[in-house]
């Protein structure tokens, strides 16, 4: 790494329109409803920003939006976990494909993410209600089993009834459906972090007799952290907002902190109080971000 | 034209300018919150004509005295749509909903602050435009005691719910029960012997339409008899249209599910615009119900 | 790390221009983990259950019903209901108008920011990360309504011709989705070996010259996952899109949202398979280009 002196103009050439366009086209923005945050309604179109904290207090002196923001994050935090465990060998296996393949089943990675949101999310609903696929092909194996049973002897319907799975509206399916929703975020990363992957460093480890499983931890593992290090903050992070997921595929006490936001906007018609809890949401993530950054800075003069 | 958003996203539109909407379609409570902000377009009723075709009891409202700002466009009723293989006789009370594990797990609410505590609050006697924090916390309570028998708040998908045997009793708009009864005749739609909301869907034109003789001359074609008649029919809501009843079908107009009896309608009521401070009362009590 | 893989070849597989035949890989047992069984069925599970509501979808949209809920028989009605639907296909143009133009933009904005966090230290970097951090930590409603705010408060024109009445939608997808470049093209680059474009340089190639020839070709699988994302989160967004759009400039998602309220749904089933075989299509056709292209580099 250099230091910026060192070369100005290539500097400023690969600064200026990315931050130009972020601080125009995004911040200028944001600012507005940041400066909401410390507003207060007047009436029930008008705001005015006064600089008061109230909106904050109200926010963290609720017990009720603490509990959400709680339950946002394990939620969140679940998902993320999920999508690592299943992107990751998909990630591994499209990057170790052949070049012919790669492309192929990147595409087909991609693809269902292409279907609109809320059009895949009823597919998904279909597929794992009461009376959706995933209970008909249990419900004929269970009665498989049963005239299975039956046929050597033991007497008709000894398993019972097929009692459906009840897979949708609770948190199981919010978690699933958060997976369903940002999966490529994961894989993407991954995948290009995996793909450069010097495969002789894979190739010495094995040599040298360590196992597969030990090549993975060892070597694996920590050479694509930049990757997975990407893949969870660009999954997390969406998913702590996220709205729709659980208002679709939740339970009663599916509410995440993204709910309670959207309805500050829209149904409650508060936005100074929707600002805050966005603002909040935002505070706490920097500072996630600022504890990782601190936390890789000592650990960057090895890897860089 | 073509463009549906929920009220609440239309209103959250508007705050910030008409972007270019020559007509919107809010629900009554909708009209009277927009006419508060001031984002509705007064209409000049010479260039409507068909107003001549409305029923007589909607040529006027009282959210908009005189009809100033708003035609109506089709009405309705919340009720409760049931599974009739699933469910002993007719659930005709929110109790069935509200305040009984019969069903437990097999139940659907709405998905929004106003209407389930609305109707939380009919079932236990008080208006649905409650602005007491005491009567509101009482219907609070109550859904919180009854959160573990329902399956799922449904947000406008009940009727799916429904059909799909995911639930046996749900709590709905009448018009989208209606349309999973065509196809499936085990599907029954009741108005509870409490009352619902009765709802009135208008259509309007926003401050700042970009083409007002347009937007006039289409809520013009909107009252048209023949016109209403089919979209009532298509939609499977009431129509508020005279002439639209003489050009429509019998199996329509006889249909109870679509124009409840006068007694039912005397029993229900018809939400209120209730203020910024109820809005938000509501809006905490539904936060709490959803934590919990 | 860079100096172990610096002894060796750097030619990671991504590299194909630099390669050359040394970059050859032994295609020896133990690296196949395509041909894994566990793995091999660990993918299959994963695909049946990415697809397994896709194929729902493509079902139902034969099906004689409004609802997809029981099947009623076969019918094409859908397809033809679609098909005459001119809302949907301007809502289509739209959506896929907007997505490749951000996409683009996105793809290249957020390649110069990765570069530059990659190779650059500069005073106050960490706040900079942050900075570039915002899209993917705000909350999308809220991010909405500032847009919202912002274009009516600066008075960006409305009612223009098309395709500029996209601009507001096109500027405001860019501001969201190149970060998300940004972050994955930097992670590739994290295990980049910067003697290559030392020596580049040594060798007495221009900046410019060193840039196209060492650091593009490995930057690829990042910027074509990057562009990838940048491409998926502009085809399916809604909620900023909302906000930003007006009523001449529907997008598909804003469409369907509208559609699926109206519960009509089988139409736009119909519509997403087809977009489904357009998109299946254009893969194979695309990569029947690319593939002499492909063998001869190999």
């Amino acid at each position: 790494m250099e230091t910026w002196k060192q070369s100005k103009a290539v500097f400023w050439t690969l600064a200026t329109p990315g931050t130009l366009w972020l601080a125009i086209f995004f911040v200028a923005p944001l600012a507005i409803i940041w400066g909401l945050s410390f507003a207060e309604k007047t009436s029930i179109v008008d705001t005015e920003i006064t600089g008061t904290l109230s909106n904050y207090i109200r926010a963290l002196g609720t017990p009720v939006y603490l509990k959400i923001i709680w339950k946002s994050i394990w939620i969140s935090a679940l998902a993320t976990l999920m999508c690592l465990i299943i992107a990751f060998p998909i990630a591994f296996v499209v990057a170790f494909a052949p070049d012919k393949w790669k492309p192929i089943l990147l595409m087909a990675v991609i693809l269902p993410f292409w279907i609109n949101l809320l059009i895949r999310t009823y597919a998904l609903i279909s597929v794992f209600r009461t009376r959706g696929f995933v209970n008909f092909g249990l419900e004929w194996l269970w009665d498989g089993a049963n005239s299975i049973l039956a046929f050597i002897g033991l007497g008709p319907a000894v398993l019972g009834a097929f009692e459906p799975l009840q897979m949708l509206y609770n948190n199981f399916a919010v978690i699933a459906g958060l997976v369903y929703v940002y999966m490529p975020f994961m894989v993407l990363p991954l995948y290009a972090t995996i793909e450069r992957l010097d495969k002789s460093f894979l190739e010495a480890s094995l040599d040298l007799g360590a196992s597969q499983a030990r090549t993975f931890w060892s070597v694996v593992f920590p050479l694509t952290m930049p990757g997975i290090v990407s893949g969870i903050i660009l999954v997390f992070i969406p998913c702590l907002g996220s709205f729709l997921t659980p208002d679709l595929l939740g339970g009663t006490n599916a509410t995440m902190i993204g709910n309670v936001i959207e309805r500050q906007f829209k149904a409650a018609n508060d936005w100074p109080f929707g600002a805050a809890l966005s603002f909040l949401l935002m505070y706490a993530t920097f500072g996630a971000l600022a504890l990782r950054s601190l936390f890789a800075g000592r650990k960057s003069g090895m890897e860089v | 034209m073509d463009l549906y958003a929920d009220n609440d996203e239309l209103f959250a539109k508007l705050k910030e300018g008409n972007p270019g909407y020559d007509v919107i379609v809010p629900t009554n409570d909708y009209v009277e919150r927009m006419l508060t902000a001031n984002m509705l377009e007064p209409l000049d009723h010479s260039q409507i004509p068909n107003m001549a075709n409305l029923d007589k009891p909607f040529q006027d409202a009282a959210f908009d005295p005189g009809r100033k700002h708003s035609v109506p466009y089709m009405w309705g009723t919340i009720c409760v749509g049931w599974r009739k293989s699933k469910v002993d006789g007719t659930p005709d009370s929110w109790k069935v909903l509200y305040d009984d594990d019969k069903h437990a797990g097999k139940m659907s609410l709405l998905g929004d602050a106003q209407n389930v505590i609305g109707h939380a609050l009919k079932y236990l006697g008080m208006s649905l435009n409650s602005k007491d924090p005491a009567e509101v916390k009482k219907a609070e309570e109550l859904i919180i005691a009854q959160k573990k028998n329902i399956k799922v708040f449904a947000d406008d998908n009940g009727q799916d719910l429904l059909a799909s045997g995911e639930v046996d009793i749900c709590q709905e708009w009448n018009g989208d029960i209606l349309q999973v009864m065509e196809e499936d005749k085990d599907i029954g739609l009741v108005v509870p012997k409490e009352g619902g909301l009765l709802w009135q869907d208008c259509l309007c034109i926003p401050k700042g339409a970009p083409h007002p003789m347009n937007a006039h001359a289409f809520l013009n074609f909107i009252l048209d008899g023949e016109v209403g008649a089919k979209i009532g029919e298509f939609i499977n809501y009431a129509t508020p249209n005279a002439a639209a009843k003489k050009h429509a079908s019998k199996e329509y107009l006889s249909n109870t599910s679509i124009f409840p009896s006068d007694d039912i309608i005397a029993k229900c009521e018809s939400a209120v615009y209730l203020g910024e401070d109820a809005t938000r009362l509501y809006d905490e009590a539904w936060t709490r119900i959803q934590a919990a | 790390m860079s100096e172990l893989a610096g002894t060796n070849k750097a030619a990671s597989p991504g590299g194909r221009a630099i390669a050359g035949p040394r970059g050859r890989h032994m295609t020896i047992g133990p690296l196949e983990y395509g041909r894994r069984f566990w793995l091999r069925c660990f993918v299959a599970a994963t695909f049946l259950l990415l697809y397994a509501p896709i194929f729902t979808l493509i079902i139902f949209s034969f099906n004689d019903s409004r609802r997809n809920i029981v099947w009623r028989g076969f019918t094409f009605k859908y397809y033809e209901k679609a098909w005459n639907n001119d809302g949907l296909f301007e809502a289509f143009t739209n959506s896929l108008t907007i997505a490749v133009l951000t996409t683009i933009i996105a793809t290249v904005l957020g390649a110069m920011v990765a570069l530059l966090l990659w190779r650059y230290r500069f005073p106050g970097k960490p706040a900079y990360e942050g900075f570039m951090a915002l899209p993917i930590v705000i909350p999308e409603i809220c991010m909405g309504v500032a847009m919202l705010a912002f274009f009516s408060r600066i008075g960006w024109p409305s009612g223009m011709p098309w395709p500029l009445n996209l601009s507001a939608i096109t500027i405001a997808h860019i501001a969201f989705t190149f970060p998300f470049v940004a972050i994955v093209v930097r992670a590739r680059m994290a295990g980049f070996n910067r003697e290559l474009e030392e020596a580049s340089k040594d060798l007495g190639a221009s900046e410019w010259q060193t840039f196209m020839n060492v650091i593009v070709p490995f930057m690829r699988p990042g910027l074509i996952a990057g562009a990838l994302l940048a491409f998926t989160l502009s085809l399916d967004d809604f909620v900023i899109t909302f906000f930003t759009a007006g009523p001449e400039t529907v997008t598909f998602p804003v469409k369907v949202y509208s559609m699926v309220r109206f519960s009509v749904t089988p139409e736009v089933n119909a519509a997403s398979t087809a977009l489904i075989v357009i998109t299946v299509l254009a893969t194979i056709v695309a990569m029947r280009f690319q593939t002499p292209d492909k063998t001869e580099a190999t």
